[in-house]
């Protein structure tokens, strides 16, 4: 394909689509998280910091739950299956969900009189006291195994067709270089790494020189692909089911209706005879199980993920920017600007810089708040004091 | 109040929240070594300045002596070993009377793996009477010990420290590792000539002093050697995410790469390399990787993976037997899980011989000692010091990453510092 033989400027076209791909990915997880800020600032005016630490706690939660399923440090156990997967998702949602309600029930509520600045600063005192407090009773620098996931694989899409390299000569000439150096070994007793003659060497410069050549040709003649982990395709196929749920849940249950409300207006509510405390408590434990469902999936699905008090630091920090750019309060807002952030990451990192990809992120934030200050979705209305 | 005016507030705070959580680190990148001639034994010429604070003595019944270790944090498997070795060394030489009839009392600070932490934990050994300093195991941490080291004139002896300029912060510094001018090269050479690699990608941790010092050691060498470097893409400390550098790295093309961080991250970097279709490029690195944490984290995709260490407990002199099964029977039949239990070992001894060798017991006296080491048999090898500017003329090991029913680090190669001057 002639794109991907083109330099313009320096930018290899052709890691584009694979960098754009992982950005929208990691998007989807970002939309998770952002719903968490959104709904929560939707109807309390708060923003919740203490999300990040939320989802952090997820993490664990799945962590712990790999464990009880066999799937500890040092376990012989093989693949696992999606029950597992289904399991650990469910118990990292539900843990979230009654940490996020117990947050709001013991930091917020009694401050929710006060001025807001109050509640804003308790949250980032939670948030620290999560970070830390967890040091203390929680293991650090773990990882999910990988194993644990039965989608172990990669999806290959091939974006060029690969030309047809005749390599029989030169897998000819690696079998006999190959062939020539073990006979060598065998013959002299040598350690392959510690040859003693100039012959060995030679022979074993051959056979490098042959297996070199070999991938060089192999590696002229191959297509550009698309490689996307089966896993990571999961994690966006159930983020948009979520979101699906979400909506509904929203738009077409009474529940749904009297949050609106809610953060239409919270005394009228009140007055309308909507438990407001009740919705509140709903509103902390609806987002709280998106960001559960979140770390659960980050920490499975991209691999080997260290899961420390500190994991929901940057994705949360990330996460509320892109709910600030679809326009906080707005929840299609909050997928859009968590897409956008993914997407514009990606863009980042295929430019060459990806050192600079987080300082971008929040480029981007100052942008949008300096033209559009409510955000994307948002609507920037002047209230009255 | 209007609500935007909150949440705007609410942005700027953030924004200065994550400026100072920045800023924290940012401490640690201290001079790089550019533009410095790597030499294979360390026996740099640069000018070590000589700390003039009054020298502090050994007062009361016991000597004290500190160590720093992360017993918390990213690094705990080397602060935990590390510190074992070290109480190991201790109670032998108490046990054999100490001297002058004084015995040693061991104090211990915690780096929480961070370099301010490090200073605040030296800080607080100074204040309370040490003498001398074991410590750290990260170049980063180790850099703090010594700057505050050097205001009391206090020696301190790096236990893995391995970045190149961090003896240069004085003559109380000296170290029982080698150093990334070496280790570097050594596995430059080896991917040269024993892998055949010759398209090598590079991968540094940007946050860690350790990792950059690292990559720029081998790049040169790879280089000289005919090598060519296809790129060097960067991630930091607690990155989480990396498939926008690999994607990067992966378009060149590499046949090999080298991943200078430390284990936490390179064991998931490995399974997301792996993942992105690199799934015959060799991987590489330093004595970072060591912690079989790195097999948990890396799965499949580290083995048969190489990395440079310091010793190996396989290695058949008489001291690393005897050291290992002393260190068997006090910690329930375990072999140490990282070398930093050989090498704080030998850092404590190394200290405590000097103590010996001191013409009094202040510090002053212990930091010219230590500096007059020849010949000092340590677990990890013998440790030369005199003359050479705190940079001891080790070997280093290529040991190549196996699953642990097969040994953990099974041993390749093993380069003395002569390997590397010429072939």
């Amino acid at each position: 394909m002639l794109i991907g033989s083109l330099p313009v400027a320096g930018l290899d076209f052709s890691t584009l689509p694979q960098q754009l791909t992982d950005g929208l990915l990691l998007g989807f997880i970002y939309a998770l998280i952002a719903l968490g800020y959104t709904m929560v600032y939707g109807v309390l005016k708060l923003i919740n910091f203490a999300h990040g630490e939320v989802f952090m706690f997820g993490a664990y939660a799945a962590l712990f739950t790999s464990w009880a399923l066999g799937y500890t440090p040092n376990h012989a156990l093989g693949t696992g299956t999606p029950w597992m997967l289904g399991v650990m998702l469910l118990a990292a949602m539900t843990f979230c969900g009654l940490l996020g309600v117990l947050i709001e029930r013991l930091a917020y509520r009694p401050l929710r009189t006060q001025p807001r600045i109050a509640s804003l600063i308790t949250a980032i005192g939670i948030s620290l006291l999560l970070q830390y407090g967890g040091q203390i009773f929680l293991p650090l620098n773990q990882n999910i195994d990988s194993k644990i996931n039965p989608f172990g694989g990669s999806l290959e899409i091939a974006l060029s067709g690969s030309a047809k390299v005749d390599t029989v000569a030169l897998d000819a000439e690696v079998k006999s270089a190959s062939e020539k150096f073990d006979a060598y070994l065998k013959s002299s007793g040598e350690d392959a790494f510690n040859l003693k003659t100039d012959e060995g060497r030679s022979l074993r410069n051959a056979k490098q020189d042959a297996e070199r050549k070999l991938r060089d040709a192999k590696s002229a003649g191959e297509g550009k692909t698309l490689v996307i982990s089966y896993g990571k395709l999961i994690a966006m196929g159930t983020t948009i089911v979520l979101m699906i749920g979400l909506t509904y849940l929203v738009l077409f249950t009474k529940a749904g209706r009297a949050m609106r409300a809610v953060s239409h207006d919270f005394d009228a509510a009140s007055l309308m005879g909507i438990n407001v405390n009740t919705i509140v408590t709903f509103t902390f434990a609806l987002g709280s199980c998106l960001a559960g469902a979140g770390a659960m999936m980050v920490a499975t699905f991209y691999a080997g993920t260290k899961i420390d008090t500190f994991f929901g630091m940057v994705l949360g920090v990330k996460a509320f920017v892109a709910a600030v750019l679809g326009g906080i309060g707005n929840i299609p807002g909050a997928v859009l600007g968590g897409l956008l952030m993914g997407v514009t990451e990606g863009l980042v990192a295929w430019a060459g810089s990806t050192a600079y990809k987080d300082a971008v992120a929040f480029v981007v934030l100052i942008l949008v708040l300096l033209l559009r200050p409510g955000g994307l979705l948002g609507s920037a209305k002047v209230e009255k004091v | 109040m209007s609500t935007f005016w909150n949440w705007k507030t609410a942005v700027a705070t953030l924004a200065l929240a994550v400026a100072v959580g920045c800023s924290g680190g940012g401490e640690s990148t201290t001079p790089t070594n550019e533009g410095k001639t790597p030499d294979a034994g360390g026996t740099s010429a640069a000018a070590r300045p000589t700390p003039t604070a009054p020298t502090v003595k050994a007062e009361g019944d016991t000597i004290k002596i500190g160590i720093v270790g992360s017993l918390t944090g990213d690094q705990k498997p080397w602060g935990d070993d590390s510190i074992k070795g070290a109480e190991m060394a201790v109670a032998e030489f108490n046990a054999a009377g100490g001297v002058n009839g004084k015995k040693i009392e061991l104090l211990i600070g915690d780096s929480a793996s961070k370099p301010d932490q490090a200073k605040s934990a030296t800080e607080k050994l100074l204040s309370d009477g040490v003498i001398g300093i074991v410590g750290e195991v990260a170049s980063g941490n180790t850099i703090q010990i010594a700057s505050a080291a050097f205001e009391k004139s206090v020696p301190v002896v790096a236990v893995g420290a391995t970045r190149t300029d961090l003896t240069d912060k004085g003559t109380h510094v000296v170290r029982v590792c080698y150093t990334d001018d070496f280790q570097g090269p050594v596995m430059a050479k080896f991917a040269y000539d024993d892998l055949g690699l010759r398209k090598v990608g590079i991968i540094t941790d940007n946050k860690a002093p350790y990792s950059q010092g690292l990559s720029k050691s081998f790049e040169k060498t790879f280089k000289e050697l005919g090598g060519e470097i296809v790129g060097e893409v960067f991630y930091e400390t607690g990155q989480t995410d990396f498939t926008g550098p690999i994607n990067e790295i992966k378009g060149k093309t590499p046949d090999g790469l080298f991943l200078s961080g430390y284990f936490p991250e390179v064991g998931p970097m490995a399974q997301a390399i792996r993942n992105s279709g690199m799934k015959d490029v060799k991987l590489l690195g330093g004595d970072g990787w060591d912690s079989p944490q790195i097999l948990t984290s890396g799965g499949d995709a580290i083995l048969g993976a190489f990395m440079c260490n310091h010793y190996n407990n396989k290695e058949s002199r008489p001291i690393v037997q005897e050291f290992l099964t002393k260190y068997k029977k006090e910690n329930g039949g375990k072999e140490p899980a990282t070398t930093m239990a050989a090498l704080g070992y030998d850092a404590m001894a190394l200290i405590l011989d000097a103590v010996k060798r001191a013409k009094s017991l202040d510090s002053v006296a212990l930091m010219e000692a230590l500096n007059e080491t020849e010949g000092f048999e340590g677990v990890s090898g013998t440790i030369n010091l005199k003359g050479r500017g705190g940079n001891p003329d080790k070997q280093a090991l290529v040991v190549e990453i196996r699953p642990l029913a097969e040994g953990f680090q099974v041993f390749r190669k093993a380069y003395a510092p002569s390997d590397l001057v010429k072939n």
